[in-house]
């Protein structure tokens, strides 16, 4: 009764069915494996424009970190980060103030060690400056970097590791008149430092100055430099400490088993 | 008589798990209609053979030509970005059910015939 070609008609046909469902399941698991948590288009749609709203604040980013690139101006940089080390030579406007012990002959009872030039009063003279906005500083012809100190040493002053002797010319780059009426002011240093023990001062307004380079060695054996990104981690660490801080310490009780799970 | 189709399906999901292939995601929707047509072969193929009128060449052509055509409207229906493959799902469910219900009442018809000779 049965046909051999019906058979073979609806056998291949069932057959094809079969594949193509297994084929169709495959795909499906494979759809629901890959985005497993959408169910409709709709929700899709909502994930894409929510994803191109990113894309589109990232390019934005993009494009600004490449402006900044393009502005980006090495040799400025370099040019302003040697300024500030101390490493070339400058002049521009500024003052130039002469220190000198005292001149007229002490009388026996005075005490002469009240009227040298001592190195505290250097330092406070170049504090000072530094206040007012000086852009470099030297002192006998010695730059002035970050690593310069003064100390005393017997009837010399070293500043740095050079040792200087009276009369101490201390050349500052800035606004002339700013770093004047900064040491000149009423109870500043000239009156508190200079005037009660008669040494000898002249401030001198010039329009260039000539500042030398530093002449020291600059060698970094023990310090070693941090990059950026880490320092970027090291001051967002920070912050967040503080606003913990802020919060009443109500955090700061969980804060020990947070950090815990972060190691 | 209903054993061939589900020998069958049973053998094609045997060769299918074999094979490594799968549908890209693309042609989801055609899968869709193919399926609904080798089904509606099937059921068409089982009424022609109650029927007893049934041909070889007739059923073939039947199944490929519906094939054919449900895949070019779902096609169009992309391009032209209307479901129109759902007329075509919908056409291949009427005459499932059709098919169906003719099987149905054969067996049904057949099973009471048996009953009353016995």
């Amino acid at each position: 009764m049965l046909k051999r070609s019906w058979v073979v008609g609806v056998g291949l046909a069932s057959m094809l069915l079969g594949m193509l469902l297994v084929f169709q399941f495959r795909t499906e698991t494979n759809v629901k494996t890959y985005l497993p948590q959408f169910k409709t288009v709709s929700e899709l749609g909502i994930k894409w424009s929510r994803m191109q709203t990113d894309l589109n604040k990232k390019e934005e980013e993009l494009q600004r970190l490449r402006q900044q690139l393009k502005d980006y101006n090495r040799d400025a940089e370099l040019k302003s980060l040697r300024m500030a080390a101390g490493v070339t030579a400058l002049r521009g406007p500024g003052v130039e103030i002469t220190l000198t012990d005292v001149t007229r002959p002490l009388r026996s009872y005075e005490d002469p060690n009240l009227f040298i030039v001592h190195y505290d009063q250097l330092e406070l003279l170049v504090n000072e400056l530094w206040a007012a906005g000086a852009e470099a500083v030297a002192i006998n012809g010695v730059r002035l970097v970050a690593q310069t100190g003064f100390s005393c040493a017997g009837t010399t002053i070293l500043v740095g590791n050079k040792k200087l002797a009276p009369p101490y010319v201390i050349r500052a780059i800035g606004d002339p008149q700013t770093l004047k009426a900064a040491l000149t002011i009423p109870g500043g240093y000239l009156e508190s430092q200079i005037l009660p023990f008669e040494l000898g001062i002249t401030i001198k307004q010039e329009n260039s100055l000539y500042l030398p380079p530093y002449k020291g060695s600059s060698v970094f054996t023990y310090a070693e430099e941090v990059p950026e990104e880490i320092e970027e981690m090291f001051t967002g660490e920070e912050e967040e400490g503080d606003e913990r801080e802020g919060e009443n310490g109500i955090l700061l009780e969980g804060e020990p088993v947070v950090e815990g799970e972060e190691l | 008589m209903l054993l061939v189709p589900l020998f069958g399906v049973g053998l094609g999901v045997g060769i299918g798990l074999l094979l490594p292939w799968e549908i890209p995601i693309t042609y989801k929707s055609y899968t869709a209609l193919a399926i609904l047509a080798t089904v509606d072969a099937i059921f068409g193929g089982m009424r022609a053979q109650l029927e007893e009128n049934f041909i070889f060449s007739k059923f073939m052509v039947s199944f490929f030509a519906n094939a054919i055509l449900a895949v070019a409207l779902a096609y169009f229906g992309n391009i032209l970005g209307i479901d129109i493959y759902m007329g075509a799902v919908v056409a291949f469910s009427i005459r499932l059910f059709n098919n169906l219900s003719l099987i149905r009442e054969f067996l049904i018809i057949r099973y009471w015939r048996r009953g009353s000779q016995k």
